[in-house]
């Protein structure tokens, strides 16, 4: 089974690298001399936006062999939906991994934004099912449901969105959704359905992965606490007669040899004060945050600390925005670290590195030849709408 | 906002024209050179950079659930044009306020503040049902009050806490880079009072679909009035079909094979139609012409540069 590697995309702007954490691509900080898109010509904005950085990390990870690039969703990023219908018509085998929470859009406005964006790409969306973080960040998206009915509720979306997706019309009278001779219209009826990436490491995520997950999408963890997650989900897919498959979202440091990548990090952990490090301690519902957290022996003091296990790495987070876990090391060690996890299970990976578009390249040509598992090649498919 | 003046409807809804989805299927023994190249975005996207070519000031992707999605079809349409603005067409209940809010303020700083929105609220029950929507009667215009306002205040407030009979929110609104720009125009249509009254309250521009003078003109003194009291004025727009021709017996020809009615005659016939309602208050038009392609260019070819100095940019 050949292996699907995507790319992240950062869809709120970029770091020069990780030895600082200040963001030069997008407009997250002020534009500058040295920002890029936007960027300033003669002292003035050069009418680049985020989006034409965005469609240059996507070519960059097409040319690269990547299958296609995970594009976040949080309240401060930019819009996957708007940045893949933006750039859907200037790629050609990339894939959308859009993230979403199910919450904020009705199934059948879902079903019929997909099967545009399917029509409009040749086939080439994938959906990441979010279901929220909670806290403050839930409410800020006008959204009260609390942690397990989320997962009810996304579990009732998806029975709706491909209800409509493929036994039009379609009727459904649940807790959350009720519609009424809902179908696709006929030209847009017919597209492959959106592979299903699913996110959640809590039991009541891992029951709904279970029942609608074509891949379960986990962040990394130190291997042994990944293989009894994947367990889990394994459990709770039996008894609906389905073959999870896995996916791992890794961040990756990997250089020539282990020590030049260690010695980024530690460049980058000068502006760490870890006197303010204090391990545990989120403000919404995430059991995936919690967890990874766990496997840290705190009090930490030098970055090897959070070195969990050999490459594993879980400081990610303090020198750029995003998940705490991923790999640093030679590409060799990251390459058969990766193999390990594909010996667990994996046959996915959402890789990313900072900076997205110079790492893409890198990983692209030093990481993935390395891998022993054999990576899908992005194949050039007809639009297959005719 | 930059005032539109001159729209074309986007090839939407099936039927609308002879494009592959209306093709008939070939019969087996021939050979196809589109076959997988050629479907019906491909013609959305021709569609859309004909307007641009042509000199149309935007597109607008009406909300039909016999189409394609208008966000996003038009955030594909503003990538691949400079000066189009893309009016989407979308039911207010089909996302949460502050969602499409999010994702439109994507979309204006992708393009630079091209995106306006035209939310449909009269809608057949049957089709509202098929969306999931069981709402009826005055109670859609209340929630799309609501729908209007809250997406207006996470947009334009920092600290925005909003509770109401449809939606909520607690301490929302953008920050950085994805507040500062302009809310996307906002499009209303319909002649009931509380048609108006939404009108007054959130249009910037309001489209009035009949082309009969005296219903017009009481339709625009309706909208005026409400808005007056509330210290506003939305701009109004005319939504018509036209079949413009070198001359008009070659229009009334061609026009004598339409379903439907569609203003049909000469260009200076068809523009001077178009001053007409222009002197009764309508200062935008929503144009309707089939096929897409080649009338979008017809038009800018032809018609729109004998309205060119009636209709200047005064902005």
């Amino acid at each position: 089974m050949p292996i699907d590697i995507y790319w992240r995309i950062g869809t709120h702007g970029d770091q020069r690298s990780l030895r600082n954490r200040l963001v030069s691509r997008g407009d997250w900080s002020p534009v500058v001399p040295g920002s890029i898109a936007p960027g300033l010509r003669g002292g003035r904005p050069d009418g680049y936006s985020h989006l034409d950085h965005m469609a240059d990390v996507a070519r960059a990870s097409e040319l690269s062999g990547f299958v296609g690039g995970l594009l976040p969703s949080f309240p401060f990023t930019d819009d996957p939906w708007a940045a893949a219908a933006s750039l859907a018509r200037e790629t050609t085998t990339y894939r959308f991994m859009i993230a979403y929470q199910p919450g904020f859009l009705h199934p059948v406005q879902a079903a019929r934004m997909s099967a545009t964006l399917q029509s409009a790409t040749g086939g080439r969306v994938v959906y990441n099912i979010i279901s929220g973080g909670g806290g403050p960040a839930q409410l800020w998206w006008g959204d009260k449901v609390d942690h397990d009915d989320r997962y009810a509720r996304t579990s009732e979306f998806l029975d709706v969105l491909k209800g409509v997706w493929e036994d039009g019309p379609f009727d459904y009278d649940g807790r959350f959704y009720r519609v009424e001779g809902a179908r696709l219209p006929a030209h847009l009826a017919g597209q492959p359905f959106p592979e299903i990436y699913f996110s959640g490491s809590s039991p009541a995520a891992i029951e709904a992965a279970g029942r609608h997950a074509d891949r379960y999408l986990s962040w990394l963890e130190p291997f042994p606490a990944l293989a009894a997650k994947f367990d889990q989900v394994r459990e709770h897919s039996a008894a609906t007669g389905r073959t999870p498959r896995f996916a791992v979202r890794v961040d990756v440091l990997a250089r020539e040899t282990e020590e030049e990548a260690w010695e980024e990090i530690r460049r980058g952990w000068r502006h760490v004060d870890p006197a303010r490090l204090t391990g545990p301690g989120a403000t919404g519902d995430s059991v995936g945050w919690l967890r990874g957290q766990s496997f840290i022996d705190w009090p930490v003091r030098g970055f090897r600390e959070l070195e969990a296990a050999p490459n594993v790495w879980g400081g990610f987070h303090l020198l750029r925005g995003g998940p705490a876990f991923g790999l640093v090391g030679s590409y060799r060690q990251v390459a058969a670290r990766l193999d390990e996890l594909i010996g667990l299970g994996v046959d996915a990976f959402v890789l990313a590195g900072v900076p997205h578009l110079e790492e893409a390249h890198r990983v692209g040509e030093r990481v993935l030849p390395l891998l022993r598992g054999p990576v899908r090649t992005p194949v050039l498919t007809a639009k297959g709408n005719l | 906002m930059t005032a539109s003046r001159f729209l074309i409807t986007l090839p939407i809804a099936p039927g609308t024209g002879p494009d592959p989805r209306a093709a008939a299927p070939l019969p087996p023994f021939v050979t196809d050179p589109r076959r997988g190249r050629y479907g019906p975005f491909d013609h959305l996207a021709e569609a859309g950079r004909a307007a641009e070519m042509a000199g149309f000031d935007g597109v607008v992707a009406p909300f039909t659930p016999e189409g394609e999605e208008s966000l996003v079809t038009v955030a594909a349409l503003l990538r691949q044009s400079r000066w189009l603005n893309g009016v989407a067409g979308f039911h207010p209940a089909v996302t949460t306020p502050v969602y499409a809010a999010k994702l439109s303020a994507s979309l204006q700083r992708f393009s630079d503040g091209r995106l306006a929105w035209w939310p449909v609220v009269d809608l057949d029950p049957a089709v509202a049902r098929a969306q999931g929507d069981f709402l009826e009667g005055p109670d859609r215009y209340a929630r799309a009050d609501e729908f209007l306002t809250v997406a207006k205040g996470v947009w334009r407030s920092e600290d925005y806490t909003y509770e109401g009979r449809f939606f909520q929110v607690l301490a929302g609104g953008f920050h950085g880079p994805l507040s500062g720009r302009p809310f996307p125009a906002v499009y209303l249509s319909g002649t009931s009072a509380e048609a108006l009254d939404l009108s007054a309250r959130h249009a910037d521009v309001h489209v009035f679909e009949t082309t009969d003078e005296a219903a017009l003109d009481a339709g625009i003194a309706g909208l005026d009035a409400r808005a007056a009291e509330r210290g506003r004025a939305p701009a109004r727009a005319l939504r018509l079909r036209v079949l413009a021709r070198e001359d008009g017996e070659e229009a009334r020809a061609h026009a004598r094979g339409l379903e439907g009615e569609a203003l049909a005659g000469s260009y200076e016939e068809v523009a001077e139609a178009l001053r007409g309602y222009a002197a009764r208050g309508i200062g935008a038009f929503v144009l309707e012409a089939r096929p897409h392609l080649e009338e979008t260019y017809r038009l800018g070819e032809h018609l729109l540069p004998l309205l060119a100095e009636e209709f200047a940019h005064a902005d």
